[in-house]
């Protein structure tokens, strides 16, 4: 039976000690950017700061700042989950 | 299983050093930002204000100056910088005589400390004995007087700080220009393009990654400036250069006032980061299209 030579040049297994962690997986959401699970989280703590601080600034007078932290919340699920 | 403890043995002293240099001074001073802390104050010690140190941040004139003045500075002082590096890059790639000396010598203002740059310009720009202000006064005319100019000191702080870091900007471009590499703008001239249009199709997206590193670190570099321009002008003539660094130094060190200076640190390393990260999803997208 013939056997096939097989020319390629054969590279070592890289040893497990090195081996390069995989990055992390990113998906397309409602963001306008591919996104991973950190990036989601990022943007979101950035969300909650800026609502609370244009909410002090320009809302508390009217309405409590435990709102603006409700809605950063909300906000945070949904950019965590669909984002 | 081996991998990951051998792993994390490896890391374990850099996340120690960083934890005990990096992360617990920096919870510290989020915890400090929801007092009140002056040692001035009658009431001695940690007060809770919770949120107020905020509240009284986005109603503080002063800060919302100072972060304005700060973006107009980092804006003005940055795209020169990149202007003018990316020109003096392109004239390293040619030959001319004395370009090794050119060389040598526009990189020197990198060596200096950035104290020593403000101490340097206020000796140039003093009135009464500095040559630039005698250049501007006797030959052309100009009254110079960054002490009483607000729009004189603010390009004066942009002019120092163009003529401190356009060599690191220069070095990086070059660095990105002889990396180009010369097949495709060669192809490009064979086909009949001229110069203009090989930098705008070729040689400006091939850099484009690098450009927008350089860009990055230097934002983060002008957002943060304090030294140079506490030397030169000491924020003033009123707070007309009184940056948000110095803002900071000015709220936490004369004034002792701890707790907002933790909570103007805090809020301005929010936009610093902000900043960034939009930058740093700018060179990602760029990368990926490239």
């Amino acid at each position: 039976m013939d056997t096939i030579m097989d020319n390629t040049p054969q590279t070592e297994e890289t040893p497990a000690e090195f081996a390069v962690a995989p990055p992390h997986k990113t998906r397309p959401g409602f963001l306008p950017i591919d996104t991973n699970t950190f990036d989601r989280c990022f943007i979101s703590v950035v969300c909650f700061v800026a609502i609370h601080l244009l909410w002090m600034r320009f809302i508390e007078s009217f309405i409590p700042l435990v709102m603006a932290t409700v809605i950063s919340l909300v906000l945070a699920v949904i950019i965590v989950r669909w984002g | 299983m081996k991998s990951n403890r051998l792993g994390w043995g490896f890391l374990s002293p850099t996340l120690i050093i960083l934890a005990i240099t990096g992360f617990l001074p920096f919870l510290y001073v989020v915890y400090i930002g929801f007092f009140d802390w002056n040692i001035f104050a009658a009431q001695k010690g940690l007060v809770y204000t919770g949120a107020n140190n905020y509240r009284r941040l986005v109603f503080d004139a002063d800060f919302l100056r100072s972060l304005w003045y700060t973006i107009k500075f980092t804006f003005w002082a940055v795209s020169s910088e990149l202007i003018l590096g990316f020109a003096l890059a392109q004239l390293l790639t040619k030959d001319f005589p004395g370009k090794t000396f050119f060389r040598i010598i526009h990189a020197l203002p990198l060596m200096i400390a950035p104290i020593a740059v403000g101490a340097l310009w206020r000796l140039l720009v003093i009135p009464g004995f500095g040559p630039i202000w005698y250049v501007l006064e006797e030959w052309f005319g100009i009254e110079y007087r960054i002490g009483a100019s607000t729009s004189q000191a603010f390009i004066t702080t942009v002019l120092m700080d163009i003529w401190h870091w356009t060599p690191f900007v220069t070095l990086t471009m070059l660095a990105g220009l002889t990396s180009v590499p010369k097949d495709p703008v060669e192809s490009a001239m064979v086909d009949g393009a001229n110069q203009w249009q090989v930098y705008r199709y070729i040689t400006i997206p091939m850099m484009m990654p690098i450009i927008l590193t350089t860009v990055f670190i230097r934002i983060m570099d002008a957002l943060r400036i304090v030294d140079e321009v506490y030397m030169l002008t000491g924020g003033g003539p009123g707070d007309a250069t009184r940056y948000i660094g110095l803002h900071i130094f000015r709220v936490v060190f004369p004034k002792t006032d701890y707790g907002y200076g933790s909570a103007t640190s805090l809020l301005t390393l929010y936009f610093t980061i902000v900043f960034c990260w939009l930058l740093f999803v700018a060179i990602s997208t760029s990368q990926k299209n490239s």
